[in-house]
């Protein structure tokens, strides 16, 4: 086979036990402007992450491509590297869960989809954009992308399992124009299912959340009721569920030190980890080969479980929760669909809930104005007034400050707006207490 | 490698439907990470990269792919795939290919493959005998790092050129988490260049480095909330510079500009600084990190004067984009890897000198912000829309630098905030980062004098500023 040459010199160069996790992907992808295919991009592409036990210890490599070369490399690589490691974590190749809920998240119909029919969508899209609203001056761009990926891992303990997945995504971006002000937004739509698209639905997303910004200014600096939208608290979760690693936990650099069986959140807070939830994002064994499970992670505002991968789990005497996840050479940890249980109210009752506060749609520069350790953020942002119960005009370049902590122990009520997004989170607008706001 | 011979029929073959550029982006690189958490070394990784980008224009369209597979046939059949988009007739033949020589301001001297993994350790870990120095128990994780990279490429294209280009890369960087009973605070430090081991030995002071870092995330432990609100606010040198980066150098880029997508757009020769304001993009700084000698597509690396005096005169502009500006492309194409096609971008950007010094600068503030530690930024080139995260600032009060304050972020529009600049101070420096946009993410440098904005909008938990 194939690989066979890596694990054979794995052997003759003393690696206890060895591993290889191969990424191997094919994408597509095409856009727009004005009228033009501006760009084509068709590839194939590889990553190989190698990992090997020596006298205990990991030793990490890796490569884009396979010949013979390429797996020495890898071996003498994976001897040096654990050669040097001094931390005492358990190492561990895993033999393999008992048993696999196995799901088929490649849909072979995406394939049969013409690119001819693709890209007359593309088309459609655009025209539907520009044609959207008289004040959209310009589509900013308008994309089409595919990805089809397998993950496949492979051990020295005979553990063979291989994932194949598939999705489209298609982008539109408008910048709008009215007076002196000038704003640009955009929206995408992402799935396996092609007939599940919707142009004209997307089209209109794009139109209504670039000239929606439009006639607004700066509100007073305040500390408001707010409500969040799905948007946001896509971003918000993914950051504050970061604390339940449980590595972070051990190294006391966790806002969840301590907090399992306690109240972390409002109780209106249930937040589930669906790795096994049938769609784009479904995973049945996580990074070291472990069968994922569905599981609560915060349930009615309390702490159920950290997140475990082998070595963490080793070290707190618990089973792995099947969330490792590879990030570069580390092994961590990450959720693979992450869910907000939605709530009963529209937004439209959340907005007269607030009767008057701010409805906050987008917020920027997270990497920046973040910090996932602390959990504080001060983020620019844009939104709307909310007035007697009732959204009103736009908030142009405005901050909103808080604690991410506070902010989920502040929630009054969850919507029932759900959205799910690209990058593995499904949440409805929250209603907050306060955020405070800096403005004029 | 591939050779001439080869890459001439790979050339022929891609141009065979009417292209009328193309180009082959050959690329090996390998690099070495490692990381010492508390003390003990964590990880301890190597990679290598290997493969080949060809990308066809035909007027304003691109076509771009990539393989792994690097034998005549894996080539010619990505070439034959990639031709299949455009329908027409050759009009280019290839026959020779001439090498062109550019200034070598980088070189290769003693690559990071020849130092070993206990070497870079042994650097690394002086920074973490300061941090343990210290002895505080508030410093609850510690993490020093090394990266080293060293990255071939050459460039082959239609116009009957070709290339290459060998540099190398170290950054050292150290990252803290500090805690108290009120919550925690981080800090990083991570200084980098396009040098060999040498510059961490003798330019860089590994200790000064470590400790700098621990003492910025003790410091905020004890920092109130950032007030909010409008107010004057003084940038420090350096990486203040990630001011002018998000709210100008984006927008200033061809990719934004040759669409009428920039809050630039049409306002060349305007005034859109103070006129104390002018800033370049220079790729020719002898070894700086965002520094090439020969861009993407061959242009040789320049000085682009972007700001002169407060008025607009340049652009960042890559062959491609060019066409749609009916300008030449000025040496700023650049991609992360093979996998990636190319766009125009910065290398090392910043604002220049003024003639006031940093103390005259504080001492002409009575009440106002003094950010010192920046945590990078984003913005939106079409409508200019900025922010840029403070990791370590402090309230001036009549002249004088006073408490450290925690939390603040800066936001604004690009077309209007350097005319906010009053007051330009003499102490230029340049700090290392990554860049992130449509070409995948690149070194670049950024850079500023300390300089005085006199108003802008600060977001922060602190209420007021009293």
């Amino acid at each position: 086979m194939k690989y066979d040459k890596f694990f054979a010199l794995a052997k003759e160069a003393g690696i206890e036990e060895a591993e290889l996790y191969i990424g191997e992907s094919y994408s597509l992808s095409f856009s727009l402007f004005h009228s033009e295919v501006d760009n084509y991009s068709s590839n194939k592409s590889m990553t190989i992450l190698a990992r090997g036990i020596v006298n205990g210890k990991f030793g990490t490599a890796s490569c884009d491509s396979w010949s013979a070369a390429h797996a020495k490399f890898l071996v003498d690589s994976i001897v040096a590297n654990a050669k040097v490691i001094e931390n005492e974590d358990p190492a561990f190749i895993f033999e393999g869960s008992k048993k696999y809920k196995k799901i088929n998240t490649y849909n072979k119909e995406l394939e049969k989809v013409s690119i001819d029919e693709k890209m007359k969508k593309l088309f459609e899209l655009e025209k539907a954009i520009k044609e959207g609203d008289k004040r959209v001056v310009e589509v900013g761009g308008v994309e089409y992308s595919e990805d089809a990926e397998s993950v496949t891992i492979l051990n020295s303990k005979g553990l063979k399992l291989t994932q194949k997945s598939n999705y489209f995504v298609y982008v539109g971006q408008a910048v709008a124009k009215e007076g002196k002000q000038t704003k640009s937004g955009y929206e995408l739509f992402l799935d396996n299912d092609f007939s599940k698209f919707d142009v004209k639905k997307l089209a209109k997303e794009v139109v209504d959340n670039t000239v929606s910004q439009l006639g607004g200014e700066a509100c007073e600096s305040n500390t408001y009721k707010a409500v969040l939208s799905p948007d946001v608290v896509k971003s918000f979760l993914g950051f504050y569920i970061g604390n339940a690693d449980a590595e972070d936990v051990q190294k006391k650099s966790s806002l969840f030190i301590n907090k399992i069986n306690q109240k972390v959140a409002s109780r209106k807070i249930t937040v589930e980890d669906k790795p096994l939830k049938r769609n784009v994002f479904s995973r049945w064994f996580d990074d070291e080969g472990v069968a994922t499970y569905n599981k609560a992670i915060i349930k009615n505002g309390v702490l159920m479980t950290y997140l475990y991968n082998l070595t963490t789990a080793s070290k707190d005497g618990v089973e792995s929760t099947g969330n490792a996840s590879r990030g570069g050479s580390k092994m961590g940890t990450s959720t693979f669909y992450l869910e907000l249980k939605p709530g009963k109210k529209s937004q439209e009752e959340l907005f007269k809930d607030v009767q008057d506060g701010v409805y906050i749609t987008e917020v920027q520069g997270l990497h920046a104005g973040l910090n996932p350790q602390s959990g504080n953020f001060s983020l620019q942002s844009s939104g709307f007034l909310i007035k007697n119960g009732k959204k009103d005009r736009a908030l142009d370049v405005v901050t909103v400050s808080g604690n991410l902590i506070d902010v989920f122990k502040d929630v009054l009520e969850v919507g029932n707006d759900q959205r799910v997004f690209p990058s593995g989170i499904a949440c409805s607008s929250l209603l907050i207490k306060k955020i405070i706001v800096s403005g004029k | 490698m591939v050779s001439k011979k080869l890459a001439i029929d790979v050339l022929n073959a891609a141009l065979e439907t009417g292209a009328d550029y193309a180009e082959i982006f050959y690329e090996d690189s390998r690099s070495y990470s490692l990381s010492i958490e508390n003390g003990k070394v964590q990880t301890s990784s190597s990679n290598v990269m290997n493969g080949v980008g060809l990308r066809l224009l035909k007027e304003n369209q691109t076509v771009y792919g990539y393989t792994n597979d690097l034998t005549r046939k894996g080539l010619l059949a990505l070439a034959e795939s990639l031709r299949s988009s455009f329908k027409g007739k050759r009009i280019i033949t290839v026959t020779k290919l001439d090498m062109i020589r550019a200034k070598n301001r980088n070189p290769v001297k003693n690559s990071y493959e020849n130092i070993s993994r206990e070497e870079k350790i042994a650097l690394v870990k002086e920074g973490i005998e300061e941090i343990e120095k210290l002895k505080d128990p508030r410093i609850v994780r510690y993490i020093g790092s090394f990266a080293d990279n060293h990255r071939f490429v050459a460039v082959f294209n239609s116009k009957g050129k070709w290339f290459k280009r060998d540099s190398e890369f170290g950054r050292l960087a150290y990252s803290i988490i500090a805690a108290d009973q009120n919550g925690f605070e981080t800090a990083f430090e991570g200084p980098g260049a396009q040098q060999d081991i040498s510059y961490f030995r003798s330019v860089v002071n590994v200790r000064e480095v470590a400790k700098k870092a621990a003492k910025t995330a003790l410091l905020m432990l004890e920092a109130k909330e950032c007030p909010s609100g409008k107010m004057p606010v003084v940038i420090g040198n350096g990486w203040g510079g990630v001011l002018f980066h998000e709210a100008c150098g984006h927008p200033l880029e061809a990719s934004a500009i040759s669409r009428g997508l920039s809050c630039f757009n049409g306002k060349e020769g305007d005034y859109i600084a103070s006129p104390l304001v002018s800033a370049v993009d220079d790729s020719t700084i002898p070894q700086g990190w965002g520094s090439i000698d020969i861009d993407d597509e061959g242009n040789l690396g320049t000085k682009r004067l972007l700001i002169k005096d407060g008025k607009l005169v340049n652009y960042m502009i890559d062959d491609f984009n060019g066409r749609r500006m009916n300008r030449e492309g000025n040496g700023a194409c650049r991609r992360q890897n093979y996998k990636y096609c190319p766009t125009s971008r910065m290398s090392n950007t910043y604002i220049c000198n003024g003639k006031s010094t940093p103390e005259e600068i504080i001492a002409a503030t009575k009440l106002g912000l003094y950010a010192v530690g920046f945590s990078g930024g984003s913005v939106d080139p079409t409508t200019g829309e900025f922010n840029f995260g403070c990791s370590e600032a402090y309230i001036i009060r009549d002249g004088k630098i006073c408490e450290p304050v925690k939390g603040a972020t800066l936001i604004g529009h690009g077309d209007e905030i350097l005319k906010h600049i009053d007051m330009v101070g003499n102490d230029l420096a340049l700090g290392q980062g990554m860049c992130g946009a449509a070409s995948g993410s690149i070194r670049t440098n950024v850079g500023q004098p300390t300089l005085r904005i006199s108003e802008i909008t600060v977001g922060g938990r602190g209420g007021e500023l009293k």
